[in-house]
C-alpha cells in the first residue's frame, strides 16, 4: 500500500511539474523583448501606384447584400413597436398660431402626439444651432415639421396626420439668394442678418493684375439644388427604457456629432444615450445629421414603447439637406496668349433655411473657386445666405463640383474668345510642383499636367480637333 | 380583411391583412422576407421588385388582391442552402453592389430577363434593369455581372433553383 501510494505521489509530483512547465511557456514575459525582425512600412512613392489601386476587389458585405440578408433599418422591429409620421408645414415662412391635436390623440390606434413645444431645446446643427426639431413657434420652410404622431400602424399615423389642425399666419418670405442678399430683404432668421457666413481670399493686388491684362473675360454661373436620394431614406428606431436611456438605431454617418445633438435636444447627458448607426443604404453626405431621432425618442418616452420612423420619398426631397445651389460670378484678366493675372470671383451660396454644413461648404467652394492654376492677384469673396427653402447641407464635394463647373466652364470661354486650344490654356496656367494654392498651401504631388496630358493622349485630343 | 394566399419562393403562404396592403408589405411585415426594399414607394426606384409568375414587378404597386394565389419569387428564394444563384455569385465576385439597397430588386430584374433571354446584349441588360435605380451607380459592374452569370447558366443549364 505503502508503496503504491509513494508512486501516487511521484506522478502527482510529475504532472504538476508538467503542468508548471506549460503554464510557464503559455505565459506572457512581464517584460516583451524588443523587436528584432524590420517593421518597413509600405509608403507608396509619388505618382507611383499603391498596391490597392488598379486590383478587383470584392466587399466583405457583398455576400449579404445580394442575399437580402443585410439588415437596414427598416428592416429591423422590436416587439411593439410603433410607427410614427412627421406633419409638413407646407408653407414656407409663417408663424404657428395654433396646433390643435386633439382629434389625432382622440383616434383608435395612435399612442401619441407630439408638438414642438415639448422638445426640451428645439436647436440643433452641426455648427449653427438654427434648426427646430420641430417648429414650435415659426416655420421656416415649407419642409418643416410641426408636428409628429406615433401610432400602432403606419397608415393610422398618416391618418392622424390630417386630423392635427394647424392655423398659420403668413409671413414674408424670400426664394432668391440675391434678393436675400439686399438689406431690405426679408430677414428669415430676424433679427440675425440673412448672411451667415462669408469667407474672403484675397492674394496679390488684382487692380494691378487686371490693369496689366490684355483681356477681361467675364461670366457667370449658377447651379441648381441637387437631393442625394439614397435608395435607402432616413430612418431610426428609438427605444427609450425605463431606466431613463435611450438607443436609437439610425441611419446616421456622423454617429458622435448626432449624439451630441440628440443630448442636446432632448437634455439628456451623453452617456444615456446609445446609438446603433448599422448598415446605411446610401449616405452621399444627407445622413450626416439627425432629422427625427430626437422625435421619435421623445415619442417612444411618451408611449412606452420602440418608435419607428421612415421618411418618405417626398420628406426625402423637402425635409432633408440638399446641394448648395451656388450663383458664382468670375473675373478673369489674361496676356494675349492666354497667362492668367487676375481673377476675381464671388460666390453666392444659397442656404436655405438652416445653416447645416453650409459653413464647410462655404469655406470648400472658396478655397477651390480659383481653380487649379497659378494666379497671383486673386479675390475669392463667398457668401452663403438664408432663404426660405429647403436646407442645403453636406454633399459630396462640399461644393467642390459646382465651383468646378464654373471655373472650367470660364476657361473654355477664354479658350474661345482668345482662340486658344482648351488643353493648351489648362496646360499654360495649371499647377505645378511647389506651386501656392490660393490660401498659401504649398503643393505637393501635382500631377495636374501629367494627368491632362495623359487624358489628352488616352483620348485622342488632338486628332479629334484637326 | 382580406384572406390572401400566395405561393412564395415555392411556399403556400397564407394571412388576413387589411386590403390595403401591398404586396411589399405582406412580405415584409407579415412574412419577415426583408429583401424587397421600401425605396419610393410610388414604382419609380425599383428596390421592391420581386418576380410574380415570372416577370418582375414592383411589390409596392401590387395590391394583395392582385398577388392572389399567384407565385411569387423573392431574393430569399433565390439561393439554396449549399449554392448562391449564379447571379447573387456573379454579383458578389464583379463587386457589383456598393450600399446594397437595390441589389435584391436589379438581381431579381436579371434573374427575370436571364430566364427569357439566355444570352442578352448589353442593350437588353440595360432595358431589363431600366426600372431599378442604383444610387451609388454601380451600373457598369452590374451589367459586367449579369454577363458572367448569363455565360454560367449557358453552360449549366439545370439551374439549381429552377
Amino acid at each position: 500500500m505503502a508503496h503504491k501510494t509513494e508512486i501516487g505521489v511521484r506522478e502527482q509530483r510529475v504532472t504538476q511539474k508538467t503542468l508548471h512547465s506549460v503554464d510557464e511557456t503559455l505565459r506572457l514575459p512581464a517584460v516583451t523583448p524588443p523587436v528584432t525582425y524590420p517593421i518597413e512600412t509600405l509608403v507608396p512613392q509619388v505618382r507611383q501606384q499603391t498596391p490597392a489601386v488598379g486590383q478587383r476587389v470584392t466587399r466583405p458585405d457583398g455576400r449579404l447584400h445580394g442575399l437580402g440578408q443585410t439588415r437596414y433599418i427598416d428592416d429591423l422591429a422590436f416587439p411593439g413597436m410603433l410607427y410614427a409620421k412627421i406633419k409638413r408645414a407646407g408653407i414656407a415662412s409663417a408663424r404657428i398660431k395654433r396646433i390643435d391635436t386633439r382629434e389625432a390623440e382622440a383616434m383608435p390606434g395612435v399612442m401619441a402626439v407630439l408638438t414642438g413645444r415639448e422638445i426640451p431645446v428645439n436647436s440643433f446643427g452641426p455648427s449653427l444651432k438654427d434648426q427646430p426639431v420641430l417648429a414650435d413657434d415659426r416655420v421656416f420652410h415649407a419642409g418643416d415639421g410641426v408636428a409628429a404622431v406615433a401610432a400602432v400602424t403606419e397608415q393610422i399615423a398618416l391618418e392622424a396626420l390630417d386630423k392635427i389642425k394647424v392655423e398659420y399666419e403668413p409671413l414674408p418670405a424670400v426664394f432668391d439668394p440675391l434678393e436675400a442678399l439686399k438689406d431690405d430683404a426679408h430677414k428669415v432668421h430676424a433679427p440675425n442678418s440673412n448672411i451667415y457666413a462669408t469667407k474672403v481670399i484675397k492674394k496679390g493686388d488684382i487692380d494691378k493684375g487686371f490693369a496689366a491684362s490684355d483681356h477681361i473675360f467675364e461670366g457667370s454661373f449658377r447651379t441648381q439644388m441637387v437631393e442625394h436620394v439614397p435608395l435607402e431614406p432616413h430612418a431610426a428606431i428609438a427605444v427609450w427604457d425605463p431606466n431613463g436611456r435611450v438607443t436609437i438605431h439610425s441611419t446616421l454617418g456622423r454617429i458622435t456629432l448626432g449624439r451630441a445633438d440628440i443630448s442636446r435636444t432632448l437634455k439628456l447627458p451623453l452617456n444615456r444615450i446609445r446609438i446603433i448607426a448599422t448598415i446605411v443604404g446610401g449616405n452621399f453626405g444627407g445622413k450626416n445629421e439627425i432629422t427625427q431621432e430626437p422625435v421619435l425618442a421623445l415619442l417612444s418616452k411618451k408611449t412606452g414603447r420602440p418608435v419607428k420612423g421612415v421618411f418618405t420619398r417626398t420628406e426625402e426631397f423637402i425635409a432633408t439637406t440638399t446641394r448648395h445651389p451656388i450663383i458664382m460670378d468670375y473675373k478673369t484678366g489674361v496676356t494675349k496668349d492666354g497667362r492668367i493675372l487676375a481673377r476675381k470671383v464671388r460666390l453666392v451660396l444659397d442656404g436655405g433655411a438652416y445653416c447645416s454644413w453650409s459653413e464647410t461648404t462655404l469655406g470648400k467652394a472658396c478655397i477651390l473657386s480659383a481653380g487649379p492654376y497659378k494666379i497671383d492677384n486673386l479675390l475669392a469673396e463667398a457668401f452663403v445666405v438664408y432663404t426660405n427653402k429647403t436646407m442645403t447641407g453636406a454633399m459630396r464635394g462640399f461644393g467642390a463640383p459646382q465651383v468646378c463647373f464654373a471655373y472650367e466652364s470660364h476657361m473654355d470661354d477664354i479658350a474661345a474668345a482668345l482662340d486658344l486650344d482648351p488643353l493648351d490654356i489648362r496646360l499654360l496656367n495649371a499647377f505645378e510642383e511647389g506651386s501656392p494654392s490660393p490660401t498659401g498651401q504649398v503643393l505637393q504631388s501635382v500631377a495636374v499636367k501629367d494627368s491632362l496630358l495623359q487624358a489628352a493622349q488616352r483620348f485622342g485630343w488632338k486628332e479629334a480637333r484637326k | 380583411m382580406a384572406d390572401v394566399t400566395v405561393k412564395v419562393n415555392g411556399k403556400l403562404r397564407t394571412a388576413s391583412v387589411p386590403p390595403e396592403t401591398t404586396l411589399l408589405q405582406l412580405l415584409r411585415d407579415h412574412f419577415n422576407l426583408t429583401g424587397a426594399k421600401l425605396g419610393c414607394d410610388v414604382g419609380d426606384c425599383g428596390a421592391c421588385t420581386v418576380i410574380v409568375d415570372g416577370k418582375p414587378v414592383n411589390a409596392c404597386l401590387m395590391l394583395v388582391g392582385q398577388a392572389d394565389g399567384r407565385d411569387v419569387l423573392t431574393i430569399e428564394g433565390l439561393a439554396t442552402r449549399d449554392q448562391l444563384h449564379p447571379l447573387q455569385k456573379a454579383f458578389e465576385d464583379h463587386a457589383s453592389l456598393q450600399c446594397g439597397f437595390c441589389g435584391p430588386g436589379i438581381i431579381l430584374s436579371a434573374k427575370a430577363l436571364l430566364d427569357e433571354v439566355p444570352n442578352p446584349t448589353v442593350p437588353e441588360i440595360r432595358d431589363a434593369l431600366s426600372g431599378n435605380l442604383c444610387r451609388c451607380t454601380g451600373y457598369t459592374k452590374m451589367i459586367e455581372a449579369i454577363q458572367a452569370a448569363a455565360r454560367v447558366l449557358r453552360e449549366e443549364p439545370a439551374e439549381p433553383n429552377a
